[in-house]
C-alpha cells in the first residue's frame, strides 16, 4: 500500500529514491525561488501603489550590479542542480550486452511479459523476487509506448525498432501499479499493468504453477469452453501452453485466472465480468483490437467458465 | 597506470610549442610595452591554453587514442586561443598603408566576412574528412599543418568580431547573424558525429596502445569507441556553441553599453537606398 | 524630408468612390491595422471552438469511468484542442498583435509588404477550416499535437486525419513565415529617423528577435511533416521501423521545431509585459539592456534544448546530460526578464488597471511555469514526470497562465488604442479575478495529479483515491475560467458601443503608437515626434527631465538596408532551414549500406556533374546580367538572362532525365530508404529550380515591358540572389548524394 498520495514519493526501489530525494531538494530550491519573486512582486504592489495626487516617480534605468547578481546567481544554482542531475542519473545506467532477467513487450495495448530463463510467457502482470534487481529488456510490437512503474523506476520509451533496457527493483514484496506513459493509440488510457514483487519463496511458487501447462477443464461447462477456443477463432491470437500456441497477437492466457484485471486494468478479472468482457469486448474497451465475435450468452458463459479455471 | 601518473607524465614538452609562447609574449611586451593591465591576462591566457592544448596529456590522447581529445584540440585551437588572443591587442586603426592599393590584398580576407566565414566554419568541416583526419593522426606533417592551418584559420574567423581595427570590425547585428550561422554549421556536424555516427576518423577504433593506457582509457574512463565518437560529436556541439553564444551576448554588450557618436565614417555600399527613402513596387 | 516626417511608403490610394467599404473593405484590406484586427478576430473564435473542446474533455474527465465521450472522440478532441490553440490561437494572436503594433511603435505608415501581410493572414482561417475539414472527411486526427510516429503513419492512423492536419500546418506556416519575414524587413527598413536598433520598444525588439526564432523553426516543421505525408501517400518508411525508418527521427524533427515554437509563443508574450509593466509602474523598464540582450540568448539557446522533450526515450546519458545542461542554462535569462520586470515595480507608483492586474498574474504564474519546467530539466525528475499531469500543468502554466494573461494584459491596454473606447474596468476586475481564480483552480491540482501518477492523453482513468476528487475541482475551475472569457467577450461588446471614448494616450504612455489618434488614421502618423531616447513620449511631457540619450545613431548601426534585399535574404534562411533537414534526413539514412538500390548501383555521376556545372555556370550568368541592368544594358541583361533561364532548363531536364533512367530500372521512391531520401531531396531541389525559372521568366517579362529602365532594379536583384541560393544548395546536394561516387 502506498504510504503517500503520490507514488513518485513514495519509492520501493533505491532507484526510485534517488529519484524522490532529488526530486525533493529540487522543488525545494524552486520553492525559495517562487517565494523571493512573489515576495517581490507582492511587496512592490503594496508598498509602492499608486498614491492620490502623487508625482510621477523619479526614472530610474537599472543598476549594473544587481542585474549582474541576478544572472550570476541563478547561473551557480544551474551548476549545482546541473551536478545534482548528474549525480541523481547514475543510478540507472543499465548494460545493454547482458542477459535481460525480463523481457516486456508492448502492444496497443496490453503489455507481454516473457521470462527468458524458463519460457515463462504472460501478460499485464509481472511478478518479480523482492530484493532482486532485475534488467527488463524493452520491446515494442507496433508503436511507441512507455514502461512506467513510479515507485519502482524510471520512466522509460518503448521504441519499435529500438531495444531499451532499464533496472527494476522492489525491495519489499508488494504491489506496485504501472502504466503506459506514451499516447499509443485509442486505448492508451486502459494500458496499465502492475507488478508484483513476491518474496523469493512465493515467487518460486508462483514461477513453478506458470511453468505448467494450462489445467484440463474439469466441468461440462469448462470442456464447452474450450471447445469453443479451439474452434472459434480465439486460438489463432490467444496461445494457452497445452492447448494451442499462437504467437503473441494477443495475451497468453495459460493463467489468466490468476491474474487480478481483464483488458490491461479495464475489468477486475471475475467470471461475470470475463464473461461481459467475451460478450462484447468493444463494450468494455472500445477500440480494442479483439473483435466482437458475436457468441451467445451460452458460449461465453461456457468460455468464461474455462479460463476462470486456468489456474 | 593510474590516472594520476598519466597526468603527471604524459607531458610533451615540444621545443616549438614553447619557443612560440615565449616569442609571441615577448613581442607583445615590446610592442605594446605592457604594463600589467587586464589586457595581458587575456594573453596569458591564450598562451596557457595553447600550450595546454599541445603539449599536456590531452595532445598524448589525442594522438591515436581518443577522438574526444583530437575535438578538444581543434576546439581550442580553432575557437579559443585566437580569440583570447586578439582580445589581448589594443584597439587601433589599421595602418593607413593597408589602405593603399598596393597592400589592399593583404587585408581583403579579413574585410570580407564571408571569407572568414567560411574559413573558420570550413576548417572545422574540412578536417573531419575521414581521409583528412586519419592523414593528420598518422602523418606527422599533416599533424602540424592541421594545427597550424586551425589556428590562423581561427584568427581569420574572429577577426571581424574582435580585431583589434575596430572600424573594420562587422556591425553588431552582422556580428550575430555571422556567429549564430557559424554555431549552425557546427552543430550540423556535430549532429552528424554524435547521433549518426558514421565512422569519421576511423583510426580512432582501433588505437595503438604506444603508451600502454588503453586499458585506462577504454575500462576505467568508460570510453569505449562508440562513446568517444558521440562524446567527441557532443564536444563538437555544445561547447561550441556555447563560445559562439558568448560571442554573440560580448557583442551585444559592447553594442548597448556603447556611448553614442563614433565617429561616423561607414564605408557605403553604392547601391544601398538610406532609410527613409523606401518604394513599394 | 522634415525631420519630423516619417518614412513614406507609397500605398496607392485609390480615388474617392471607388474605394471598397463596408465588409468587403475588411477582405480587400492591406492596412496592418485592419489586417491585426482580423488576426486577432479570428484567433477569437479558434479559441472559443479550441475552449470548447476542452470543456468537453473536462467533462469527460471530471469522474473516473466517465461515458460522456467516446474514446475515439476524446483522442480526437485532444489532438485538436493542442493544435487549435497553437496555430490557430496564440500564434495568430501574437502575430495580429504584432501586426498592429509594430509600424505604430516604429513611427511607419505601413508594414514594408501590404500584400503580403494580407495574404499572410487569410492563409489562416482557410488553414483552419481545412484543418476542421477533417472532422467531415472520415475524422480529426487522433495521434496527438505532435504525432509521434509511427502512431501517425497509415498502418495506426488510417482516416486521411493526420493528412488534412500535414496540410492545414503546411499551409499555416507559409502565413507564419511570410508574417516574420514581412516584420524583420519592416523592422528593419522602416524605422522613423532617431529610432535606431538600441532604442526599440522591448515589443518591437522581442517581434524582432521571435521573427527569426519563426523563420527556423517552421521550416523544420515543414520537413518533417512532408515527410510523414510522403510516407503516408506514396507508401515510404520515412518514420516506419518496419523498414528501417526511424520512429525517433520524427521527434527529432519536430521537436527541434516543437521546442523553438514554445519560445515562439512566448516570446511575444514578454514583449507585451515588457510594455504594459511599465507604464503602469510608471516607472521605464529596469535594465533595458539586460532584457534585450536575454531575448537574444533565450533565442539562441531555443534550439539546443529540444531533446529535452525525449529524455524518456533512452538516448543515453551523455546527450542527456548536455540537453539537461542546455535547458538549466536557458531559465537563466528568462529569470533576468522576472527580476526586471519585478525590479520596475520598485520605486514606481503602481496603478492597478486591470492590464497591470493581468501582468502581475503573469509574472507569478510564468514564474511557476518556469520553474516546473527547471524540474523537468532534471534528467531523473523528467524520467518521473515527464507525460504526465504534471507537464499539463507546467505547460498550461506557461502558455495559459503566462502568453494568455499576457495577451488579455495587451487586450486592456492596447483595446482604446484600437478601438477608441476604454474597456470597462469594472468588468475587467471581473474577467480578472474569474480568470484568475478559475485558471488556478484547473491548472494548479493538475500537478498534484501527476504526482499521484495520472499520465496525460487518457479518456478516463480508474476509481484510485482522490483522482476523482481533484479531477473534478479542476473541472469546476475550467468552467469558471471559460465563463471569465464570456466576460471578457461581453465586456469587449458593451464597451464598443459605450464604452469611454478614450483619446490618443489614456494611460499616460511612452512608445509612439500613444501619438497617433486612437484609432490612427489609415496612414498612422502625418508627423512622428523626435526621437532621441527610448520614450519619446515621455521626453515630450517631460521637458524639464528627459530621458538620457541613449542608443543614438553611430556609423555601426545605421546600416543601410533595402526591404527586397532584405525580405529575401530573411526568405532564404528559412529554405535553407528546410534544406539542411531534409540533407539531414538523407546523411542518417544512407550512412550504412541497405537492401536495394544504392547510389552507386542507381545514379550516374558523371552525367549529374556535367548538369551541375551547366547549373554553376547559370550562377555566373546571372551574375553578370545582374551587372549589365546596373549599368543600364537591357539588351545585354535580357540575352544573358535568357541564357541563365536556358541552363537552368537543362539542368532540369537533366534531372528528368536521371528520374526517368532511374524508373526504368525499377527504382521508386519507395523502393528503400536511399530511395526516397534521394528523390526527396532532389525533387525538393528541382521544384526551387522550377519555381526560380518561373521568377526568372517573370523578371524577363517585366523587362520587356520597360520596368526597370528607373533603375528600381532590387527586385531583378533579389531574384537573382535566390538564384544562386538554389546553386549553393544543389552544390551541398551533389557533394552530399554524388561526390562520394566520384572520388
Amino acid at each position: 500500500m502506498q504510504a503517500n498520495f503520490s507514488p513518485i514519493f513514495d519509492p520501493a526501489s533505491s532507484q526510485a529514491a534517488a529519484i524522490s530525494g532529488l526530486f525533493m531538494v529540487v522543488l525545494l530550491i524552486c520553492a525559495i525561488i517562487l517565494a523571493i519573486v512573489v515576495g517581490m512582486v507582492g511587496v512592490g504592489l503594496i508598498r509602492f501603489r499608486q498614491r492620490p495626487g502623487s508625482a510621477e516617480p523619479p526614472s530610474y534605468f537599472g543598476n549594473r550590479k544587481l542585474e549582474i547578481i541576478w544572472t550570476a546567481g541563478p547561473t551557480l544554482i544551474i551548476i549545482c542542480l546541473f551536478v545534482l542531475t548528474a549525480r541523481g542519473m547514475r543510478q540507472s545506467d543499465p548494460p545493454a550486452n547482458q542477459e535481460p532477467d525480463l523481457i516486456v513487450i508492448s502492444h496497443q495495448w496490453w503489455w507481454e511479459a516473457r521470462y527468458p530463463q524458463t519460457g515463462v510467457a504472460t501478460a499485464n502482470e509481472i511478478h518479480v523476487p523482492a530484493g532482486s534487481k532485475w534488467l527488463v529488456r524493452l520491446q515494442s510490437a507496433d508503436v511507441i509506448h512507455d514502461f512506467w512503474v513510479p515507485r519502482l523506476a524510471r520512466k522509460m520509451d518503448v521504441v519499435p525498432g529500438n531495444t531499451n533496457y532499464i533496472w527494476l527493483e522492489a525491495r519489499v514484496p508488494g504491489q506496485y501499479a504501472g502504466a503506459c506513459a506514451e499516447y499509443c493509440g485509442a486505448q492508451h488510457a486502459w494500458m496499465r499493468f502492475s507488478v508484483i514483487a513476491d518474496s523469493p519463496e512465493t515467487y518460486a511458487a508462483w514461477l513453478r504453477e506458470q511453468q505448467n501447462p494450462a489445467a484440463l477443464p474439469a466441468t461440462d461447462s469448462a470442456r464447452q469452453g474450450l471447445k469453443i477456443f479451439q474452434t472459434m477463432t480465439c486460438a489463432n491470437c490467444h496461445s494457452i501452453r497445452g492447448v494451442s500456441v499462437a504467437g503473441s497477437a494477443a495475451p497468453d492466457l495459460t493463467h489468466l485466472a490468476v491474474r487480478r484485471y481483464l483488458g490491461a486494468g479495464v475489468l477486475s478479472n471475475t467470471e461475470t465480468n470475463l464473461f461481459r468482457w467475451l460478450k462484447n469486448p468493444q463494450a468494455s474497451k472500445p477500440g480494442c483490437l479483439m473483435p466482437d465475435l458475436k457468441l451467445t450468452d451460452a458460449q461465453a458463459s461456457a468460455v468464461a467458465s474455462y479460463l476462470e479455471t486456468l489456474q | 597506470m593510474t590516472t594520476e601518473q598519466f597526468l603527471l607524465s604524459a607531458w610533451n614538452w615540444n621545443p616549438w610549442v614553447i619557443a612560440v609562447c615565449v616569442a609571441t609574449f615577448l613581442t607583445y611586451g615590446v610592442r605594446y610595452q605592457a604594463r600589467f593591465s587586464r589586457k595581458i591576462c587575456w594573453l596569458l591566457a591564450g598562451l596557457v591554453v595553447f600550450f595546454l592544448t599541445l603539449a599536456s596529456p590531452m595532445d598524448a590522447l589525442a594522438d591515436g587514442y581518443l577522438f574526444t581529445a583530437h575535438m578538444l584540440q581543434h576546439l581550442l585551437l580553432l575557437l579559443v586561443v585566437p580569440p583570447l588572443i586578439l582580445l589581448s591587442l589594443p584597439p587601433a586603426t589599421m595602418p593607413g598603408r593597408f589602405q593603399k592599393e598596393r597592400w589592399k590584398w593583404l587585408t581583403w580576407m579579413v574585410r570580407h566576412p564571408a571569407v572568414t566565414w567560411c574559413l573558420g566554419v570550413g576548417g572545422m568541416w574540412l578536417w573531419h574528412a575521414p581521409t583528412l583526419c586519419n592523414a593528420a593522426v598518422t602523418n606527422g606533417w599533416i599533424h602540424r599543418l592541421q594545427y597550424v592551418s586551425l589556428l590562423l584559420m581561427g584568427f581569420a574567423f574572429w577577426w571581424p568580431i574582435l580585431g583589434p581595427w575596430s572600424r573594420q570590425r562587422l556591425s553588431p547585428l552582422a556580428g550575430i547573424v555571422y556567429l549564430f550561422s557559424a554555431c549552425l554549421g557546427c552543430t550540423i556536424l556535430g549532429i552528424i558525429l554524435t547521433f549518426a555516427p558514421v565512422e569519421v576518423c576511423s583510426i580512432y577504433l582501433h588505437p595503438i596502445d604506444r603508451l600502454g593506457i588503453l586499458p585506462l582509457v577504454q575500462n576505467q574512463w568508460g570510453l569505449t569507441p562508440a562513446k568517444d565518437q558521440q562524446l567527441g560529436g557532443l564536444l563538437m556541439w555544445v561547447p561550441a556553441c556555447l563560445i559562439y553564444f558568448c560571442g554573440i551576448i560580448g557583442l551585444l554588450a559592447r553594442w548597448y553599453g556603447q556611448a553614442n557618436d563614433e565617429a561616423p565614417v561607414y564605408e557605403s555600399q553604392p547601391n544601398a537606398t538610406l532609410i527613409g527613402e523606401t518604394h513599394v513596387h | 524630408m522634415s525631420a519630423f516626417a516619417s518614412p513614406s511608403v507609397e500605398i496607392e490610394t485609390p480615388e474617392a468612390g471607388s474605394a471598397p467599404r463596408g465588409l468587403f473593405a475588411w477582405v480587400a484590406t492591406v492596412d496592418h491595422k485592419r489586417i491585426g484586427i482580423l488576426y486577432l478576430l479570428t484567433a477569437l473564435v479558434f479559441f472559443i471552438v479550441g475552449g470548447v473542446e476542452a470543456l468537453l474533455m473536462r467533462i469527460q474527465l471530471a469522474r473516473p469511468n466517465n461515458t460522456f465521450l467516446s474514446p475515439g472522440a476524446f483522442n480526437q478532441i485532444f489532438t485538436m484542442h493542442g493544435t487549435t490553440m497553437i496555430f490557430l490561437v496564440v500564434m495568430p494572436t501574437l502575430f495580429g498583435l504584432a501586426n498592429y503594433l509594430v509600424p505604430l511603435m516604429i513611427g511607419a505608415r505601413d508594414m514594408a509588404f501590404p500584400r503580403l501581410n494580407a495574404m499572410s493572414y487569410w492563409l489562416l482561417p482557410f488553414g483552419g477550416l481545412l484543418l476542421h475539414f477533417s472532422l467531415l472527411a472520415g475524422g480529426a486526427p487522433a495521434v496527438g499535437w505532435f504525432s509521434y510516429a509511427p502512431l501517425s503513419e497509415t498502418q495506426y492512423a488510417s482516416t486521411h486525419g493526420v493528412d488534412y492536419w500535414v496540410l492545414a500546418l503546411l499551409i499555416l506556416g507559409v502565413g507564419s513565415v511570410a508574417t516574420s519575414i514581412n516584420l524583420i524587413a519592416t523592422i528593419l527598413t522602416l524605422r522613423a529617423p532617431g529610432l535606431t536598433i538600441r532604442r526599440l520598444p522591448l515589443f518591437v525588439w522581442m517581434i524582432f528577435v521571435n521573427s527569426f526564432l519563426v523563420i527556423l523553426a517552421i521550416p523544420a516543421l515543414n520537413a518533417a511533416i512532408v515527410m510523414l505525408f510522403i510516407d503516408r501517400n506514396l507508401s515510404t518508411y520515412f518514420f516506419s521501423p518496419t523498414h528501417g525508418g526511424s520512429a525517433l527521427l520524427w521527434q527529432h524533427f519536430f521537436w527541434a521545431f516543437g521546442h523553438p515554437e514554445v519560445y515562439i509563443m512566448a516570446l511575444p508574450a514578454f514583449g507585451i509585459i515588457s510594455e504594459v509593466v511599465p507604464v503602469f509602474a510608471r516607472r521605464p523598464i529596469f535594465g533595458y539592456e539586460f532584457v534585450a540582450a536575454s531575448t537574444v540568448a533565450i533565442a539562441l539557446l531555443s534550439f539546443g534544448v529540444w531533446a529535452h522533450h525525449m529524455f524518456a526515450v533512452g538516448m543515453g546519458h551523455p546527450i542527456d546530460l548536455f540537453f539537461a545542461a542546455s535547458s538549466m542554462l536557458i531559465a537563466v535569462p528568462t529569470g533576468v526578464k522576472v527580476f526586471a520586470w519585478s525590479a520596475t515595480m520598485w520605486g514606481g507608483s503602481i496603478r492597478l488597471t486591470t492590464a497591470m492586474l493581468f501582468a502581475v498574474a503573469f509574472l507569478i504564474q510564468f514564474t511557476i511555469g518556469g520553474l516546473s519546467g527547471v524540474t523537468f530539466a532534471v534528467v531523473p525528475i523528467d524520467w518521473q514526470v515527464t507525460d504526465t499531469y504534471y507537464l499539463v500543468a507546467h505547460f498550461h502554466y506557461v502558455l495559459f497562465g503566462g502568453t494568455f494573461f499576457a495577451v488579455f494584459a495587451g487586450l486592456y491596454y492596447w483595446f482604446p488604442k484600437m478601438t477608441g473606447r476604454m474597456l470597462s474596468e469594472r468588468l475587467g476586475k471581473l474577467n480578472f479575478w474569474m480568470a484568475l481564480i478559475g485558471f488556478n483552480t484547473a491548472f494548479f491540482v493538475q500537478h498534484f495529479l501527476g504526482l499521484m501518477g495520472m499520465t496525460r492523453r487518457i479518456y478516463t482513468y480508474p476509481d484510485l483515491p482522490g483522482w476523482g476528487l481533484l479531477n473534478l475541482i479542476s473541472t469546476i475551475g475550467a468552467f469558471l475560467l471559460g465563463a471569465a472569457v464570456l466576460v471578457l467577450l461581453w465586456n469587449i461588446v458593451v464597451s464598443l458601443r459605450h464604452g469611454q471614448p478614450a483619446g490618443d494616450n489614456p494611460w499616460q504612455a511612452w512608445t509612439l503608437e500613444w501619438a497617433a489618434t486612437s484609432p490612427p488614421p489609415a496612414q498612422n502618423f502625418d508627423r512622428v515626434p523626435p526621437i532621441r531616447s527610448r520614450r519619446p513620449l515621455w521626453d515630450l511631457a517631460h521637458p524639464e527631465r528627459p530621458d538620457p540619450e541613449v542608443g543614438g545613431p553611430t556609423s555601426r548601426d545605421e546600416f543601410a538596408l533595402e526591404k527586397n534585399r532584405v525580405s529575401m535574404v530573411t526568405f532564404l534562411i528559412s529554405e535553407g532551414a528546410f534544406f539542411v533537414m531534409l540533407i539531414l534526413a538523407y546523411l542518417y539514412y544512407n550512412n550504412h549500406t541497405m537492401d536495394g538500390p544504392t547510389p552507386a548501383s542507381t545514379l550516374n555521376a558523371k552525367k549529374t556533374g556535367v548538369f551541375t556545372l551547366c547549373l554553376l555556370a547559370s550562377s555566373l550568368t546571372i551574375w553578370l546580367a545582374e551587372r549589365k541592368l546596373e549599368a543600364r544594358k537591357p539588351a545585354a541583361f535580357r540575352w544573358l538572362l535568357a541564357l541563365t533561364i536556358l541552363l537552368g532548363a537543362v539542368f532540369i531536364l537533366g534531372q528528368g532525365q536521371e528520374y526517368l533512367h532511374v524508373f526504368h530500372a525499377g527504382v521508386m521512391v519507395n523502393s528503400n530508404l536511399f530511395a526516397t531520401t534521394f528523390f526527396t531531396l532532389t525533387g525538393f531541389h528541382g521544384l526551387h529550380v522550377c519555381v526560380g525559372l518561373v521568377a526568372l521568366l517573370i523578371v524577363m517579362g517585366l523587362s520587356l515591358a520597360g520596368d526597370f529602365k528607373q533603375g528600381r532594379i532590387e527586385a531583378a536583384k533579389s531574384i537573382g540572389l535566390y538564384w544562386h541560393f538554389v546553386d549553393a544548395v544543389w552544390l551541398v546536394v551533389f557533394s552530399v548524394i554524388y561526390l562520394r561516387l566520384l572520388l
